[in-house]
């Protein structure tokens, strides 16, 4: 019977634990497999356990001058995922990121397109997740082909959102849930191939989001505190960057 | 999740490495000053120097108990009194953004001819993130100027040190806590002080009316919540409306202004939705108010709105 005795390596990363099993010949004491010296099985063992260290996602705000941009920054890093808030101006080939957040702000998108800055960009060739968020939203909705404008009645504040079907962003979530809105504005029409998955009372689209690719909208706020399960849906679209980086 | 302990251990380091000379930092008593003194203070010690300035919008016995708390802190500090300074500069003025810029000024003017004395070439100031969102700039909007970013000068000649700039207050407060700070759970209380809760132009004589409606709302808000009746809310104040309205008072007609009571929950002050305070308190609120200043104020109303989309101050 050989014996067991786990060694517990360290790489240069500092974040890989790898263990490697060494079995001794339980009578002469000797190794029956020496692992260390065998750089196959060694390559072996990184393929094993590799998969269970969990990636550091890079998930990036792009700032369109919202109250809560900085809210948004900071959920993202409260969950673990390493964040900066970035200029609306920034060329697409300075952007390292696995997922993007299209901020809200005082930008009405009907009539201040241009202050939008490199938004459409991103939509159209960043080649991530992203989430557009109020002002990110409706931006997103009118640059794929859809339509945003003045609401009708404006929401502000506390909003009871019903969610119409739960899909990958609000994954076992109650039906309703309170969501804190500010917006003036908001999607009239949603772009072609385009789903709405919530409504509210005063507006029919509080998100949305493409059949096929990894691009959502949300008219409501998931980022201040006062909107309820806003941090489990940042955790399913870091779940959704995740999975989009790994496919 | 945000860590206080490496925070605290990171900036100390940092401000040991970056600020080289003299320093002096505004000091109002409030969390966000109070953490950023400590902190600065490990870094600095003697070097630095906590000025306090007496605008003369301060609340009841407000000078005296953080004049002592900064003593027990055990950070250099000065009191400045500079409320006839700030009387002149506001005589007139009734437009809220006004108000806090003209403020805002104020205290950088002090803070420099404190700084001058002290030989300090930095100006370490407790701004925190919702501080400069608000104030707004670029393609942000500006909702309220606060007193220490919208009232800064253009040629402000300290060089700004914002330790606490990305910090909201629920994190700031874990700080406080970290470094065992007894301010660490007082409620917020802006800058500029009393003066915005005035709605009007603040004199000597509003200021009294609004001190002492806020002394009463604190009060008893803070009784019922040490009873068990309520939560504590996160900020609670009064606010002085230029508002009159008929009233009868001992069969003789009253024409009185109006007091405004507000109590909000928050965690980060972003958004905030009014406190459901128990209906006796808000009563004894407005009985001891109407009662102790029965020639200025015969009506007090309480205010039921969120953020957004109102502001928690009122001005």
């Amino acid at each position: 019977m050989g014996i067991s005795i786990l060694f517990n390596l360290w790489t240069m990363a500092d974040q890989v634990d790898l263990y490697i099993e060494l079995v001794l010949d339980g009578t002469s004491g000797r190794p029956l497999y020496d692992w260390l010296s065998n750089r196959q099985s060694l390559h072996l063992a990184e393929d094993l356990y590799l998969p269970a260290v969990p990636l550091i996602m890079r998930i990036l705000v792009v700032d369109n001058g919202g109250q809560w941009t900085h809210r948004e920054w900071r959920v993202l890093r409260d969950l673990g995922v390493e964040s900066e808030i970035i200029a609306n101006t920034t060329p697409l080939e300075n952007i390292k990121a696995d997922g993007l957040v299209l901020s809200g702000g005082s930008p009405r998108v009907g009539l201040d397109q241009e202050k939008m800055g490199k938004c459409g960009d991103y939509i159209d060739k960043a080649g991530v997740p992203i989430l557009g968020i109020c002002a990110g939203h409706q931006f997103m909705a009118t640059h794929l082909g859809g339509k945003a404008g003045p609401s009708k009645i404006p929401e502000f504040g506390k909003m009871m959102v019903t969610i119409d079907s739960e899909d990958d962003l609000f994954k076992g979530l109650p039906e309703t849930l309170v969501a804190w809105e500010s917006h003036n504005d908001e999607v009239l029409e949603m772009p072609p191939d385009f789903v709405s998955l919530a409504h509210s009372d005063n507006c029919k689209i509080q998100a949305m989001k493409h059949t096929s690719k990894p691009l959502y909208g949300l008219q409501f706020h998931p980022e201040v505190e006062h909107t309820d399960n806003g941090y489990e849906m940042f955790q399913a679209f870091i779940d959704i960057c995740e999975a989009y980086k790994k496919a | 999740m945000f860590n206080a302990d490496k925070f605290i251990e990171e900036e100390t380091a940092r401000l040991e490495r970056e600020v080289k000379g003299k320093a002096i930092i505004g000091a109002s008593g409030g969390v966000d000053s109070t953490v950023c003194a400590a902190i600065v203070g490990k870094a600095l010690g003697e070097r630095l120097l906590a000025v306090y300035v007496d605008t003369g919008f301060m609340r009841k016995g407000e000078t005296a108990n953080v004049d002592k708390m900064l003593r027990r802190l055990g950070v250099n500090h000065i009191v400045v009194d500079a409320s006839d300074e700030y009387f002149t500069a506001l005589k007139g003025v009734i437009e809220p953004e006004t108000k806090r810029k003209i403020i805002g000024e104020k205290f950088i003017r002090v803070f420099e001819r404190e700084a001058k004395k002290f030989g300090a070439e930095y100006l370490v100031q407790g701004t925190i993130a919702p501080d400069w969102i608000e104030s707004g700039g670029g393609i942000r909007d500006t909702i309220k100027s606060h007193h220490n970013v919208g009232g800064l000068p253009k040629d402000l000649n300290l060089i700004l040190v914002e330790p606490l700039r990305d910090l909201y207050k629920d994190e700031v407060r874990k700080v406080a806590r970290a470094l065992k700070i007894e301010v660490a759970e007082k409620q917020p209380f802006p800058g500029p002080a009393l003066a915005i809760r005035i709605m009007g132009e603040p004199t000597r004589e509003s200021v009294e009316i609004v001190r002492e409606a806020c002394a009463i709302a604190e009060e008893e808000i803070e009784k019922a919540a040490a009873a068990g009746k309520m939560k504590l809310p996160w900020q609670y104040f009064a606010v002085l409306l230029p508002v009159r309205s008929v009233g009868v008072q001992g069969d003789i007609r009253a024409y009185g202004y109006t007091i405004a009571v507000r109590a909000v929950d928050s965690v980060d002050a972003m958004t905030a939705n009014y406190s459901k305070i128990p209906h006796d308190v808000l009563e004894q609120i407005s009985i001891r108010i109407t009662n102790k200043m029965k020639d200025k104020v015969n009506r007090v109303v309480y205010d039921v709105t969120n953020k957004p989309p109102s502001t928690i101050e009122w001005e």
